[in-house]
C-alpha cells in the first residue's frame, strides 16, 4: 500500500494575514527582540556594578533620544511578549479556542500591550 | 531539544518517527514554568527601572544592594537567560536545518544566553555583597 506523504507546512507567503497569525509572528519577533534587549539590561547592571563612571556613560547613552526610543520599543516588546505568554497560558488551560475568542484574545494582546506601554511611560517617564 | 536534525524527507515519510517526546514535553513544561517566572520578573523589572533609571550609583546600590531585592532579582534574571536559550532554540530548529550550522547556532545560542545571564547575575550579586 502506497502511503501518502505527510503534509509539510508551506511558508508564510501563501496565507492571507489574520490577526491570530500576525500576533503569533509578533510573539516570536518580540521574543527575539527581548533576547537582544536583555543585553541592554545586563550592560546597565554591569556598569552599576563596575563604578560611577561606567554607570554615567550608560545613563547618558540610555537617556539620549535614540536610547529612549530603543527603551520605549524594548518596553513594548517585553510587555507584548508577556501578554502573549499569558494568552498561551489561557490556551494551555483549555480556554479561548472558539471562533471569535481567538481573534478577541489576539486583539486584546495587541491593544493591551500598547496601552500598558503608554501607561508605564506616561506615569513613570513623561509625568515623573 | 532534539539530538538530530529533522529533514524534509523525515517529515514527509508517514512511517518515520522523529523528535524526542520526553525532551519535547520537558521543553514545553520548562518554557511555561520559566514563562510564569518571567511575568514576575517583568513586573519586578518595571519597579526597579522606574526607581533607578538615570539615577547614580548610590541609588542603584541602595535598592539592588538590599538582599531582599537583589537576590530574587538575580534568580529571576538567571531564569530569563534560560528562557531566552530555549526560546531561541525553537527558532533555530525552525529555520536552520543544515546539520552542522544547526549545531553551531545552537552552541552559539547556549553561549550567548550563558554569557548574558552570568554578566547580569554576577553584577547584581556584586552589588548585593560588595556594594
Amino acid at each position: 500500500m502506497a502511503a501518502r506523504p505527510r503534509p509539510t507546512s508551506p511558508h508564510l507567503s501563501i496565507y492571507r494575514f489574520t490577526i491570530t497569525m500576525t500576533m503569533s509572528i509578533v510573539h516570536r519577533a518580540t521574543g527575539i527582540a527581548n533576547y537582544a534587549g536583555t543585553v541592554l539590561l545586563a550592560a546597565w547592571l554591569a556598569a552599576a556594578a563596575w563604578g560611577e563612571d561606567a554607570l554615567n556613560v550608560v545613563n547618558t547613552i540610555y537617556g539620549s533620544w535614540f536610547g529612549m526610543i530603543v527603551l520605549f520599543g524594548y518596553t513594548w516588546s517585553l510587555l507584548h511578549h508577556m501578554l502573549g505568554g499569558i494568552r498561551h497560558f489561557v490556551w494551555d488551560l483549555g480556554y479561548g479556542f472558539e471562533p471569535g475568542q481567538r481573534e478577541g484574545l489576539a486583539w486584546a494582546n495587541l491593544i493591551a500591550s500598547v496601552v500598558l506601554t503608554l501607561l508605564v511611560w506616561t506615569l513613570f517617564v513623561w509625568m515623573a | 531539544m532534539r539530538e538530530h536534525v529533522v529533514t524534509r524527507e523525515m517529515i514527509a515519510n508517514p512511517k518515520s518517527k522523529y523528535g524526542n517526546p520526553k525532551a519535547a514535553t520537558r521543553h514545553f513544561f520548562l518554557q511555561r514554568l520559566s514563562g510564569v517566572s518571567n511575568i514576575v520578573f517583568t513586573l519586578f523589572l518595571v519597579f526597579i527601572v522606574v526607581r533607578l533609571a538615570g539615577e547614580g550609583r548610590a541609588d542603584v546600590v541602595g535598592l539592588l544592594g538590599n538582599p531582599l531585592v537583589g537576590i530574587p532579582f538575580a534568580i529571576l534574571f538567571a531564569i530569563v537567560a534560560f528562557h531566552m536559550r530555549i526560546g531561541m532554540n525553537e527558532v533555530i530548529e525552525d529555520y536552520v536545518s543544515e546539520e552542522r550550522t544547526n549545531r553551531l547556532t545552537m552552541a552559539l545560542n547556549a553561549f550567548f544566553a550563558l554569557a548574558v545571564g552570568l554578566v547580569g547575575v554576577v553584577s547584581i550579586l556584586k552589588i548585593v555583597f560588595w556594594g
